[in-house]
């Protein structure tokens, strides 16, 4: 059993990217500058990089999700590499195989990377343990979704300059919610300030968020709390919270929690709107609002690629 | 066949004996017990029929009594047979097993357990007592015949498992129980409150995203229970104790009268929700996937420098050797469930042996099933509360022996001369690696793979019989049976 | 140490000057001429030959820089990815004369990489190489057509260049013995 150099050596190769708890801020940073080269190559004629040409990256996608499987399929082609969509609704058990099998199975077929998007948090970790190439998290359950936190971390920074001293404020359904998990990591380690805003039907106690982190500051009042926010991210509030009375109603959620343009208007004026999508218009953001000068939310999707491409490169390293 | 068993640290609760010297058996039971302190005069009856065992520096106490085994049999085979669940209790001290009624099918009615009993007569390395359960098919809905299953050989009754989500049939079982003297052994869990579960409700399964088993849904039946009982008068025993909040509530409960009793698991006591956590390190791993196997830290180095703590440094993130039910907690809860355990409180601890196959772990961390097999590690990791001085080992003994034997409302198994032989020794210093490759039960799911531990069996004895023996544990030479005599009176300071 | 200076400031500078006229002279001027220099010393030199250039010919050419990360053979090879740094040719190539430029050829790999990248921005007139440093030891059939000195070396040795826009202090190139470090 090996144990690796870890996070924050500098040229200790990665091999996995399950969350970013072990990213170190160095590593986030060679990531986001390699990510900006991919988008240069992105804006060419011809929109493709011979560099992981002969490399095999399945999409492997428990759950359906359009556009991050989309995205990663043309992050692998744009550098060349065979890319073989692998897509089983619901869990691998109610498909009768299970998920180690079918990693032992996709091994055997030569597979070199394993984009991976399950309902169940955690199952990418399951995969590592049997996969000898290595697994990229493309969302795990309420766990992971860190290509997502590199994406907005990375629009962020391509719009404001700098990350770190930023005051970034993350509102919705947060107990549920990989990408602020992971965005939590993210701008944490990269030095912003991070306030999540939600009911507390769909956060939990306090004190289990500042267990993990510390400096983080937790409210349910959203127009105090986005006062003077550098970026404000509403998460999508899916509907299956209101039939397990999470909430009482969609319209008190609204008048609560979304954002609208009076109160981006109380936010710093160069303050950034981001949506992981898909959005509820009208529920957690006004369309107005989505559409508006400060909505970054189709740069997130067009960046979404580069950032892949960044990824699947770096582990693509011997 | 006569045995002496000589010259070990003889512990027995029930006498509060805790001394030096010999045990004699014969015939199934303890003949003598000789202390070396007026060894003087007793004339060591040595003949050709007698096997020395020589246990010094290992303590000889009475067999262990666990009040909480699923052993699988009928109907889960693959999993575990009562015969690898007894011999895997034998490897671990324990000479009776209670055994938990979900089974295929369950213990409900008086012909299964009494198919129970035959099987265990017939392959049983230990003794087997079935708990019946409290409704039919543990469906929480109708009481089973309990008088008919009591005259069958129960000797208590639970829906393990899962717990008696109605109040008037929790209420009703209570009652009817109490007319027959026997124990409701309850699995405390409002069900409500752990839908989709995952692990303990807290700073971990937040930071891991699963869904969490708040202490409260334990708690909240805990007290209902509690208050049925008080209601009944009836002897509620709780299973698997697990948190903070249940400690007091029972406590309290026992304060004012009730005949509330309780039991903990070894892991409950040790090991917290940390261990789903994990490793990090180990899936940021350079080069081949992980390949767990306790041999990889093998060496049996007697320089043993043992952690203060056990840590989940072996495990990666999500292991499903942690998933258990009720979840692991948090180190407040484990030192409240010491603490219990030390105040009488807590008045035993159960193993909760729950073997799973390897596909029934092998998968997703939620959709795996929950449960550890506990019976070969459960005095090892038990034993870790002694070595940080957290518990005497007297007291850790009784915890195995007098304590489940009071829950069942019998007198303590116990070394005085007439008792039946069933006896374990153990050293309690002796270090080793979990190996789950090496056990006896078929369940190999534990999260101590390759962890070190110290203290182990090294001999169990059922019923006069030699069950489990830990290689060539306790041989005499020659030499030593016919010196054996002397070597008593002068406190055998050269035997080695 | 080990370490052998060839080249010091001024070479450098009248090596540039020398290519910068060969340039001029080989294309009849530099109307259509542009440069595109190779990360990460390679993109200095082009801006000074492109200076030399204008000095020359008062007209200033367009300069690009190129990262060849994503077109080597050898990922996987090499230990870890490094970053990938821009690529900014900020020009159409297509029917120019584009001179790559870099600091030190060696075993043609780089160029071949970077002749391929080049390739996926367009279709130039045609393609040129200007090096400061030939070393020889060609694994591949590429020559330069404009060199700053040959200097003949085993391959046990390695070719370090400094540039003071990248590297600081004062330019310099230097034959350093293996074991040292170096860029190629």
């Amino acid at each position: 059993m090996s144990v690796s150099a870890g996070a924050g050596t500098a040229r200790s190769r990665r091999r996995h990217v399950l969350d970013l708890d072990d990213f170190s801020p160095q590593e986030i940073d060679e990531i986001l500058e390699t990510a900006a080269s991919m988008k240069e190559v992105l804006g060419r004629a011809i929109k493709q990089v011979p560099t992981l040409r002969g490399k095999t990256i399945v999409n492997m996608f428990f759950e359906e999700s359009t556009r991050t499987r989309i995205s990663f399929e043309l992050a692998g082609k744009a550098l060349s590499a065979n890319v073989v969509n692998f897509t089983a609704r619901g869990s691998s058990v109610e498909k009768g195989e299970s998920l180690v099998d079918t990693v032992r199975t996709l091994q055997a077929l030569g597979a070199d990377i394993l984009v991976m998007r399950h309902s169940e948090s955690g199952a990418p970790y399951l995969a590592a343990q049997y996969f000898h190439g290595s697994v990229i998290n493309a969302g795990d359950g309420r766990h992971a979704h860190p290509t997502q936190a590199l994406l907005d971390l990375f629009t962020v920074r391509q719009r404001l300059g700098r990350i770190e001293g930023l005051k970034v404020v993350i509102v919705g359904d947060i107990l549920h919610s990989r990408v602020a998990r992971s965005n939590l990591w993210g701008f944490t380690r990269m030095g912003a300030s991070v306030t999540l805003c939600a009911p507390h039907t769909l956060i939990g106690p306090e004190s289990f968020w500042k267990a993990t982190w510390p400096h983080l500051t937790i409210t349910s009042n959203l127009d105090e709390c986005i006062t003077g926010a550098d970026v404000i991210m509403t998460l999508r509030l899916q509907r299956e919270r209101m039939e397990a009375g999470l909430l009482p109603s969609l319209r008190e959620y609204t008048r609560f929690f979304g954002i609208t343009a009076e109160r981006v208007a109380r936010a710093a004026p160069h303050c950034l709107v981001m949506h992981p999508g898909p959005m509820n218009e009208g529920v957690e953001i006004m369309p107005d609002v989505a559409v508006s000068a400060q909505s970054v939310i189709e740069e997130q999707v067009a960046n979404g690629v580069a950032v892949r491409m960044a990824l699947l490169y770096r582990l693509s390293g011997e | 066949m006569r045995y002496l068993i000589k010259n070990g640290s003889i512990i027995d609760p029930a006498r509060r004996v805790a001394t030096v010297g010999n045990v004699l058996v014969e015939d199934g039971k303890v003949v003598q017990v000789i202390d070396l302190a007026d060894l003087t005069l007793t004339p060591e009856p040595l003949d050709e029929h007698t096997e020395v065992i020589n246990a010094r520096g290992a303590v000889i106490a009475p067999g262990f009594l666990d009040l909480h085994a699923h052993v699988r049999e009928p109907g889960e085979e693959h999993k575990e047979t009562i015969e690898t669940a007894t011999k895997a209790a034998a490897a671990g001290g324990f000479t009776t097993l209670c055994v938990m009624p979900d089974t295929r099918p369950s213990i409900d009615c008086a012909a299964v357990a009494r198919q129970v009993r035959e099987i265990a007569r017939r392959r049983g390395v230990v003794r087997i007592e079935p708990i019946g359960a409290i409704t039919l098919g543990r469906a929480g809905q109708t009481l089973t015949e309990m008088a008919e299953l009591v005259e069958a050989g129960c000797v208590g009754f639970s829906d393990e498992g899962n717990a008696v989500a109605d109040a008037a049939v929790m209420r009703n079982a209570l009652a009817y129980a109490a007319m027959l003297d026997v124990p409701i052994m309850a699995h405390c869990e409002e069900t409500r409150l752990t839908r989709g579960w995952g692990m303990h409700d807290g700073a971990v399964s937040i930071r891991l995203g699963l869904p969490g088993y708040p202490a409260a849904a334990e708690e909240a039946m805990v007290a209902r229970d509690i208050a049925l009982a008080e209601m009944t008068g009836a002897h509620l025993h709780i299973c698997h104790v697990s948190t903070a909040g249940s400690v007091a509530l029972i406590r309290a409960a026992k304060a004012r009268g009730v005949r509330v009793t309780a039991e903990v698991t070894p892991h409950h006591l040790t090991l917290t929700d940390q261990w789903v956590l994990g490793n990090l390190a180990l899936v940021r791993a350079e080069g081949k996937a992980i390949q767990r196997s306790g041999r990889d830290r093998a060496e049996d180095d007697d320089g043993l420098d043992l952690p203060s703590r056990l840590k989940p440094t072996l495990l990666p993130p999500y292991h499903t050797s942690t998933r258990v039910r009720p979840p692991l907690r948090t180190e407040h809860d484990v030192e409240a469930l010491i603490e219990g355990l030390r105040d009488g409180t807590i008045d035993a601890i159960a193993s909760d042996h729950e073997p799973q196959s390897a596909v029934d772990k092998e998968c997703e961390y939620r959709l795996a099933a929950p449960g550890i097999s506990s019976l070969e590690t459960a005095l090892g990791l038990a034993l870790t509360l002694v070595h940080r001085g957290k518990l005497d080992l007297v007291d850790l003994v009784a915890k195995f022996t007098e304590g489940p034997a009071t829950v069942l409302g019998r007198a303590p198994a116990t070394l005085r001369p007439g008792s039946p032989a069933d006896i374990v020794i153990f050293d309690p210093d002796s270090p080793w690696t979990v190996d789950p490759a090496k056990f006896f039960s078929k369940g190999r799911n534990t999260p101590l793979a390759g962890q070190r531990l110290k203290g182990q069996v090294m001999l169990t004895m059922c019923r006069g019989q030699i069950v489990f023996r830990r290689g060539n544990f306790g041989v005499a030479t020659g030499a030593l049976q016919q010196a054996s005599r002397l070597e008593g009176i002068l406190g055998s300071e050269h035997e080695e | 140490m080990g370490e052998k200076q060839i080249l010091d400031a001024d070479d450098i500078r009248r090596a540039i000057t020398r290519i910068a006229h060969e340039i001029a002279e080989r294309n009849a001027g530099v109307r259509d001429v542009a440069l595109v220099g190779i990360r990460r010393r390679g993109a200095p030199l082009a801006m000074r030959i492109a200076a030399a250039l204008e000095e020359i010919e008062r007209v200033r050419v367009p300069v690009g820089i190129l990262d060849i990360t994503l077109y080597r053979d050898d990922l996987g090879i090499r230990g870890p990815a490094p970053v990938v740094h821009a690529t900014d040719i900020p020009f159409d190539i297509n029917g120019r004369t584009v001179v790559l430029v870099d600091d030190v050829l060696y075993t043609g790999r780089t160029i071949r990489a970077a002749l391929d990248a080049l390739t996926d921005f367009g279709r130039p007139a045609r393609i040129q190489l200007a090096v400061l440093i030939d070393r020889g030891h060609r694994e591949l059939p590429i020559r330069a057509d404009f060199v700053g000195k040959n200097v003949p070396t085993s391959r046990d040795e390695r070719i370090a260049t400094r540039l003071h826009e990248v590297d600081g202090g004062a330019d310099g190139v230097f034959i350093v013995r293996a074991s040292e470090t170096a860029t190629e």
